[in-house]
């Protein structure tokens, strides 16, 4: 790397943000440079050798990407058991979809129904293999055609994390409550209940939180209209 | 013929002692306290509401807002979450500066509850010796990135000054004065008879109850649990330093005041180890093109900032500003134990029980 | 006993070593270089690319342009150009955006006045504050 390059230096004439134009020059020249070099590579490649010759295509400007199938994560057996064993206590369609978020360091995530939700919390923090007891985060979202409240759990015995996610409808949003279970989702649920509407049955004391007590509206929702648009 | 009532004491939004606009509404019997209810929202500025509309870059000044008195490991927690998101790599030179300046925020900040804490409980002196010190790290910050509580200073893929010159030494040389402040912190207070009748003993909680209420800092080392998140969900280059985790016993309060005095020390002993392995040269932001879009996906982040874990939790559907971004604030999850703890306490606890959270209302709220 | 003892003795120390406070109104304190103050605006060098009104975090800045009266050259050239002090919280962004270092940051942060109007800054009052004018703004200026 040059030195250029690395203070973010550029040529005169290069802007930050180009405008249309100057992009769409700037592509050309990139393509034009692109067809030079393919060129070349060509003339290269007929020099090289017949045999090479005979199996070079000619370089296509936009090549498409052969979709190699991941390696299998190290979490997978590990995810699978958890949904085993969910199926096995609580019920056959408990799990809708199960995945391995991998940016997210690999995390186990399952989606759960909503109305197998509670015995399944329970399930998650008394089983011995699962052993969540600590909630880290309770977080609502709202998707303009649904709504998911999302959980985030970590088990401090095994030193593994999970991520549920219960959907329910914008209509009469609910989800059962899990503050008997853990305590930490108290404030939690009052907040989304507060700023996204989702109702929690269940809990011992849903009012509002954060905005003020007779507040009309629910402001994280997409859809809600501000009072005083124009302040 | 007397007769007694249960009270109804509002310790209102406005007062010296809540440290921020807080409202607690105490029914006591006596001197007893019976029931305790904390009102918040009096701060509630819609940062994640308007994060919604915002590009990532634009965010980085509304979090500096939010937990004013750290407010780098506020700004660490957003760029973290897009970085992992965009799953790039950060240049050597920026991430010793981070930690440089995650560890020093630390130092302040606790600092910061020092002072404040021990106002609280009647001592004047050790408040202008701990902003003493503070005002050093704030102008060494000042010097940075040009302010000193609200930085702005990390971007997605690195951060945005490289350190000036000889800014270094100035940390290595605050790093070894700061050595000696801490000693003579401890001969002020922590042999003081006064403090140790209104704190030992008091404000105590089990590591069970502190699990179940989803504690997280200070609050639950001094429980015994042994969680930091820097050493058990290593981020950025903490896997490299040597340093100690301090646990306590019962989680009363002078177990808080012990743990949170040796994370200064242990800070130090960061900083020292970081200032000697600083690299010499190199680029202070990766290459990530001037509008940063991340790829569509979720991700929970979680960092140890100075009063418990701070989470990001992103939802992005690929374009160049978050679809939801939620904060999982520490003060707000901390301060859900406190009508546990004052139950049976005291009137005169309520104060030190209150600070010894160590809550800053710009988080609790958001 | 011998807790508050030490106490005394670390306090009594103290009272013998030099003062740390500043008299601010009375002597100025000065801000080191890359200080985030009131910023600077050049209309000569503004080329009217709306970078700075787009990545306000606040929409503090508002600016119209007009076309280049000479007919030789392209472009815009600036006509008006508003800061909004009550809204501009100095975060810095829109100079760390500016291709030509039109807008620069400088060192004053004194800002009080008696009105609410008199926080809406426009084009004249921002050229005229170039006095400690901070010398890093952009890194990829062009120069």
């Amino acid at each position: 790397m040059t030195d250029r390059e690395r203070n973010g230096q550029r040529d005169r004439g290069e802007r930050e943000n180009p405008t249309p134009k100057e992009a769409g020059n700037r592509e050309k020249d990139a393509g034009e440079a692109k067809t030079k070099a393919a060129a070349a590579a060509k003339a290269k490649a007929a020099a090289a050798g017949k045999a090479k010759a005979a199996g070079a295509k000619r370089p296509s400007p936009r090549k498409k990407k052969k979709e190699e199938p991941l390696e299998p994560s190290p979490k997978q057996p590990l995810l699978d058991q958890y949904v085993q064993t969910v199926t096995e206590k609580v019920g056959k369609e408990t799990v809708e979809e199960s995945y391995i978020n991998r940016p997210n360091g690999h995390l186990p995530s399952m989606v759960i129904k909503n109305d197998r939700w509670a015995e399944t919390a329970r399930l998650l923090r008394e089983e011995e293999s699962f052993a969540f007891d600590y909630l880290q985060n309770l977080s609502g979202v709202d998707y303009e055609e649904h709504m998911e409240v999302v959980y985030h759990l970590y088990s401090m015995k095994h030193r593994q994390g999970l991520c549920i996610r219960v959907k329910t409808d914008r209509e009469g949003a609910s989800v059962p409550s899990v503050t008997e279970i853990w305590p930490a989702a108290g404030w939690n649920e009052r907040e989304v209940y507060d700023l996204l509407g989702i109702d929690f049955p269940g809990h011992s004391d849903l009012r509002r939180i954060l905005m003020p007590d007779d507040w009309v509206g629910h402001p994280l929702r997409k859809d809600y209209e501000p009072y005083d648009r124009e302040v | 013929m007397i007769r007694t009532e249960e009270m109804l004491l509002n310790v209102g939004p406005q007062h010296p002692s809540t440290h921020g606009v807080f409202r607690l509404l105490v029914k006591i019997d006596g001197e007893k306290i019976t029931e305790a209810e904390p009102v918040i929202g009096y701060l509630h500025r819609g940062t994640e509401k308007l994060a919604e509309d915002l590009t990532y870059t634009q965010i980085i000044p509304y979090t500096d807002r939010m937990d004013y008195l750290s407010a780098m490991t506020n700004n660490y927690t957003i760029v973290h979450a897009a970085e992992t998101l965009m799953e790039v790599e950060i240049p050597e030179r920026a991430e010793f500066l981070r930690v440089i300046v995650m560890e020093l925020n630390r130092i302040a900040s606790h600092l910061v509850w020092f002072g404040t804490y021990l106002l609280d409980l009647g001592a004047v002196s050790p408040f202008l010796y701990a902003f003493r010190e503070r005002e050093e790290i704030l102008d060494l910050f000042n010097e940075l990135c040009g302010a000193r509580i609200t930085y702005n200073y990390m971007r997605v893929g690195g951060v945005k000054w490289d350190a000036p010159e000889g800014w270094i030494d100035k940390v290595k040389a605050l790093a070894d004065k700061m050595k000696e402040k801490t000693e003579e912190y401890d001969r002020l207070v922590s042999g003081n008879e006064i403090f140790i009748n209104r704190t030992r003993g008091i404000g105590g909680y089990s590591a069970d109850d502190a699990l179940a209420y989803g504690l997280s800092g200070v609050n639950l080392r001094a429980a015994g649990v042994k969680w930091d998140l820097r050493k058990d969900r290593p981020y950025s280059i903490y896997n490299r330093f040597q340093f100690d985790v301090p646990v306590g016993e019962t989680g009363d309060l002078e177990d808080k005041y012990r743990c949170r005095m040796e994370e200064i020390r242990q800070s130090i002993r960061i900083l020292d180890q970081a200032v000697e392995h600083f690299p010499e040269a190199g680029p202070v932001m990766a290459k990530v093109g001037r509008v940063i879009r991340v790829p569509a996906g979720e991700a929970y982040t979680q960092i140890e900032s100075p009063r418990g874990e701070l989470g990001c939790y992103l939802v992005s559907r690929g374009k160049d500003k978050p679809y939801r971004l939620k904060f999982r604030r520490p003060s707000f999850n901390n301060l859900q134990i406190l009508p546990k703890l004052l139950k049976g306490e005291n009137v005169a606890n309520l104060v030190a029980i209150l600070g010894g959270i160590d809550i800053v209302l710009g988080e609790v709220d958001a | 006993m011998m807790g508050l003892l030490k106490g005394m003795g670390v306090t009594l120390k103290t009272m013998s070593k030099k003062k740390v406070t500043y008299q601010y109104p009375d002597e100025p304190v000065g801000m080191p270089d890359r200080f985030r103050g009131v910023q600077h605006f050049d209309p000569e060098k503004c080329i009217v690319c709306n970078q700075c009104v787009r990545v306000c975090p606040t929409d503090c800045i508002t600016l119209t342009g007009r076309k280049h009266p000479d007919p030789g050259k392209r472009g815009k050239i600036i006509d008006t150009y508003d800061i909004n002090f009550e809204i501009c919280i100095l975060c810095d962004l829109c100079t760390e955006v500016c291709p030509t270092e039109a807008v620069v940051m400088t060192n004053h942060f004194e800002l009080a006045a008696y009105s609410r109007d008199d926080l809406f800054k426009n084009m004249e009052w921002l050229h005229e504050n170039n006095t400690e004018i901070r010398s890093e703004n952009n890194v990829n200026a062009k120069r």
